[in-house]
């Protein structure tokens, strides 16, 4: 037998090596049939491992793709509450800007209606610091006009009176408070009282005979007795009466708001408040009222 | 204990180069992962073209473990492989990776292989000898016109260069010296 010297053993091994090669090469090449046999032992032995990888590298492309996404979504998210807290703020802001152009509005609707009746808007800066009292001060004082006990009004109705007045401010006591009273009447009997505050929301009306017939709803005006408020400003309505001694008593539930006042109108002079057109602006209830002196302030004069 | 093929370099009064073993199971993993790894490279566009990773190993192999037979070996069954996943006729990686494995472990066990500069010379030369028997076996066997040389394999050739000390020395964690 042929031996074959050990240093040629893998000279030898490598041309047999490339002898099989080429000839299953040229056997390929020339039957055409693609060497089907090593090409499926191939795949088989790849493809396994090219699905895992496959698996792994999508498992981790997924899983980083989460993760930015998460990330992202988070910081969004961030960007998003901010952008909401300061829309917030800006709707609040606007809600606020339309409430007040919409007092404001109806303000100088009120004082169109009446030209002829001398009146000065205010707004009002501050509360009473006590909760016994029931008073709040404007940005009016005697350099614009006012004086003691001229009374105070919205649109809607009355407010109360100046009490002390200062050089550019003025205090006014509500009707609700327990010292205040308003010369009044009921609007359709025309039956004359005076109405009371209780240092409450309500008001009281007195001096009214027990015989009196009413009901709740009903309408309570100015009468002028009080010499502070033209007749027919309105007051408020009633909210229930009963009978008293030796008068009825009748509870009031104001026309204004009197805790979420911020513009009034003040009353210069006692002059009746003649509407000048019976068929405009007559959002004052029928009140009547004149022209103010301007001042400086975010309110229309 | 050293390997009878160092002792016999040894007596020859050679230079004593270090054969290094590897256990059957990383060569098998390393040889599957670096034909699996290609296909996916391929995916990757131009650049991802550019890389040989089947020769990258073949070459490691034959330089590391300086036995002519088995880096013939191993380079025939990378290269059939290759083949076998490829669209290009069964044996024409294998015929270029046979000898490419051949030949580096021949050289391997000459001379010392461990330094990165000649890691790098390495992986130019031997990428080009791939693509001289790839066009030869090609030209003679198919009639193809496929060139010997041109420039988009020197930049080929330049990327496996880099390449080659950059992944050797992490294979170089999983030898073992003889």
């Amino acid at each position: 037998m042929l031996e074959v010297p050990f240093r040629h053993r893998p000279l030898l091994l490598l041309t047999a090596v490339l002898l099989i090669q080429i000839l299953l090469l040229a056997f390929e090449i020339r039957r055409g049939d693609n060497a089907r046999l090593i090409r499926i032992w191939a795949v088989e032995i790849v493809t396994p491992w090219q699905r895992a990888g496959t698996w792994v590298g999508s498992t981790l492309h997924s899983g980083w793709k989460d993760y930015v996404d998460l990330h992202h979504a988070r910081v969004e998210n961030q960007q998003l509450r901010e952008q909401i807290t300061k829309l917030a703020i800006r709707n609040h802001q606007l809600e606020s800007q339309a409430r007040e152009q919409e007092r404001l509005e109806r303000l100088l609707n009120f004082r169109e209606a009446y030209p002829s009746v001398n009146m000065l808007a205010a707004e009002v800066i501050g509360a009473n610091a006590d909760a016994s009292s029931q008073t709040l001060y404007i940005n009016r004082g005697q350099r614009d006009g006012l004086a003691r006990d001229m009374g105070v009004i919205t649109p809607d109705g009355i407010v109360g009176k100046t009490l002390e007045v200062f050089a550019g401010t003025a205090q006014v006591l509500l009707i609700n408070d327990k010292e205040s009273g308003v010369g009044a009447m009921l609007a359709s009997s025309r039956t004359h009282g005076v109405v009371k505050g209780l240092g409450q929301a309500q008001l009281r009306m007195d001096y009214v005979p027990n015989d009196e017939k009413m009901s709740n709803g009903e309408a309570v005006v100015t009468s002028g007795d009080d010499q502070i408020f033209p007749k027919d400003l309105p007051i408020g309505t009633v909210a229930g009466a009963s009978a008293g001694n030796p008068f009825k008593i009748i509870f009031i539930q104001p026309a204004v708001r009197l805790d979420r006042l911020e513009e009034v109108l003040v009353l210069l002079s006692r002059d009746e408040l003649a509407p000048q057109n019976m068929g405009e602006g007559s959002n004052s209830g029928g009140a009547p009222v004149t022209n103010a002196p301007a001042a400086a302030s975010g309110v229309p004069q | 204990m050293r390997s009878a093929h160092a002792m016999r370099m040894e007596m020859r009064g050679g230079p004593h180069v270090e054969v290094y073993h590897y256990s059957a199971v990383f060569v098998v993993v390393t040889a599957l992962l670096a034909v699996v790894i290609q296909a996916f490279l391929g995916r990757l566009g131009p650049v991802g073209k550019f890389v040989e990773l089947p020769l990258l190993v073949t070459i490691y192999f034959g330089l590391s473990r300086r036995n002519a037979s088995r880096g013939l070996l191993l380079g025939m069954t990378i290269g059939l492989m290759q083949d076998g996943i490829s669209r290009v006729p069964v044996g024409l990686y294998g015929i270029s990776k046979t000898v490419v494995g051949y030949l580096s472990s021949t050289i391997g066990a000459r001379i010392d292989v461990e330094h990165p500069l000649s890691r790098l010379a390495f992986g130019f030369i031997f990428f080009h000898v791939q693509q001289v028997v790839l066009a030869a076996t090609q030209r003679v066997l198919l009639g193809r016109p496929v060139p010997f040389f041109d420039r988009r394999l020197l930049l080929a050739s330049l990327v496996n260069a880099v390449l080659a000390p950059l992944l050797f020395p992490l294979l170089d964690r999983f030898r073992k010296a003889d």
